[in-house]
């Protein structure tokens, strides 16, 4: 594991609950603090409360109680402070979530030329780039549909990145894939991890957590069981219940 | 030999029947049959069928010079009406379908309140509504009561329509918009309705199809558009038969044309797959 220089904390998560309307509690108490450049995965069962973290960052889903910070900025009723945090995180969905109607390049430069206002030879510039570093810069005047998992998704990461956010979070952005297209995904998020990307990561692919991750979380029942460096975690897990689930799915 | 022949006359008579040649002969055998069926009825009234009449009346064609006829004034006022009652729906129809699913509990009553109040009358009544009751208050002409009846009245419709693809479109859309940054507006005109109106072409198109048609019925208020001269030539003539022919046929054409165009449209819009 090289050194790695980590900022000053850019996400403070101070004991959000949530409760979904049909009674599900999704996370309880839940704190955690995450530092600029930090590669944080989550790991942990169906229904953890895991991915709600993450749309709860986002403003995607609403906290019943406790506070979130980014970069200075609350989440709270201020519109502003809202659109703030909406641009400086990126999400990577399981379902990529592309716009159909539009072309890869389409798809990129939409939201840097509406909410940031970069002019269209601006934005076709950058979204080239990220395609170059997604690898996959011959897709650029292709529709969504033509591309498959693996490109299709690599295109929401590019889509993410255009809006030059603080903060990358990837919702199980493997899991819907073919296991020959995973690889290519992870390369893409093992090189922005590398470049200092501040990445929440959701995740089950424990070789991804092992090889670039800097702080690994378990969540059970919307609570933190377990966090640790990688090393600590799946060599030397101390809970039962970390124990457990490590055996269930390594 | 005989074998082989038959054989070969199999083909040709599969390949046949497959062919747009059968749908078109039964097509013609269907309609035919039609004519003839009313061919004999009338012949049983005793009515003078007097095509060569109706020409006239469409169009004439004097010293060089072209002129319309009544049915042909007719259309253009149907044209206009037409023209602006689709322009008005569907302006109504998007407006009330998004108010319906605002934030805004005030925008969601309202918008509830005209599509049940609408739906739930007679556009006949509408129109004298508007027309006895409203024109005089407000003090518009039957032109724009014709046409604000008709466009309140399929506006409703065609609210119900957009809702539906609006509503169809996949949550993941609208979570890709929001984290990236996209506010309501621009996640409505560029990433929303430009899907869900690619999905309801073709019930929008019917309910094009139906305004126009529909507009018919302004002719209650004596807006000489093509029914109303159509009844006028007829109360001259009493071509009872052959003006209603013609005047179906008119609206026929009418119809078929945005249904042609909307289908070219739709091809060109067609999201790649």
């Amino acid at each position: 594991m090289q050194e790695k220089k980590l900022g000053d904390y850019i996400v403070t998560v101070d004991r959000i609950s949530k409760t979904f309307p049909n009674g599900v509690c999704a996370l309880r108490d839940f704190s955690t603090r995450i530092r600029r450049s930090e590669v944080v995965v989550i790991i942990g069962p169906s229904g953890s409360g895991k991915s709600t973290f993450l749309r709860c960052l986002n403003g995607l889903e609403e906290i019943d109680s406790g506070s979130i910070v980014i970069d200075g900025t609350p989440l709270d009723e201020n519109k502003k402070n809202r659109l703030e945090i909406r641009k400086e995180v990126g999400m990577v969905f399981q379902s990529f979530n592309l716009f159909p109607h539009k072309t890869v390049l389409g798809n990129i430069i939409l939201a840097p030329g509406l909410v940031r206002k970069k002019s269209k030879d601006e934005a076709r510039k950058m979204a080239m780039d990220l395609l170059m570093k997604v690898n996959i810069p011959e897709k650029a005047d292709s529709y969504p549909s033509q591309l498959s998992g693996g490109q299709q998704q690599r295109v929401a990461i590019a889509r993410a990145l255009a809006m030059r956010p603080k903060v990358m979070m990837f919702d199980e952005a493997t899991s819907a894939l073919d296991p020959e297209m995973i690889g290519e995904v992870l390369d893409v998020m093992k090189n922005l991890a590398r470049e200092g990307m501040t990445m929440i990561v959701v995740t089950h692919e424990m070789g991804f957590a092992r090889e670039v991750s800097d702080r690994v979380i378990f969540m059970e029942d919307g609570c933190i069981v377990e966090e640790g460096t990688a090393e600590h975690f799946f060599s030397n897990p101390q809970k039962e219940r970390t124990k457990l689930f490590l055996s269930q799915i390594l | 030999m005989s074998i082989k022949m038959s054989l070969s006359y199999q083909k040709i008579w599969l390949k046949l029947k497959r062919s747009p040649v059968m749908d078109v002969t039964k097509f013609l055998i269907v309609v035919a049959v039609l004519i003839w069926v009313m061919a004999r009825g009338t012949q049983q009234l005793g009515y003078n069928w007097q095509w060569y009449q109706v020409p006239k009346y469409i169009f004439q064609f004097q010293d060089g010079e072209f002129s319309f006829g009544p049915l042909l004034f007719g259309l253009s006022m149907t044209f206009r009406i037409t023209a602006w009652g689709l322009v008005l729906s569907m302006t109504i129809g998007l407006v009330t379908a998004l108010l319906r699913l605002s934030n805004s509990f005030f925008a969601r009553i309202v918008a509830r309140g005209y599509l049940e109040l609408i739906r739930n009358t007679p556009l006949l009544v509408q129109i004298f509504f508007l027309y006895f009751v409203l024109a005089p208050i407000f003090g518009f002409s039957r032109f724009f009561a014709g046409v604000l009846a008709l466009s309140l009245f399929e506006g409703a419709y065609a609210s119900e329509i957009f809702r539906a693809g609006i509503v169809s479109i996949h949550k993941g859309q609208w979570e890709a918009s929001h984290s990236l940054g996209l506010n309501i507006f621009d996640t409505y005109r560029c990433i929303i309705l430009p899907q869900a109106i690619r999905r309801i072409l073709p019930p929008l198109t019917s309910q094009a199809i139906s305004l126009i048609k529909d507009s018919a019925l302004v002719s209650t208020i004596a807006i000489y558009d093509l029914t109303m001269e159509g009844r006028a030539v007829i109360a001259e003539t009493f071509l009872t038969f052959e003006i209603w022919f013609t005047v179906a046929f008119m609206y026929l054409i009418i119809t078929i044309t945005l249904s042609i165009t909307v289908n070219a449209l739709e091809n060109r819009f067609r999201i790649q797959t």
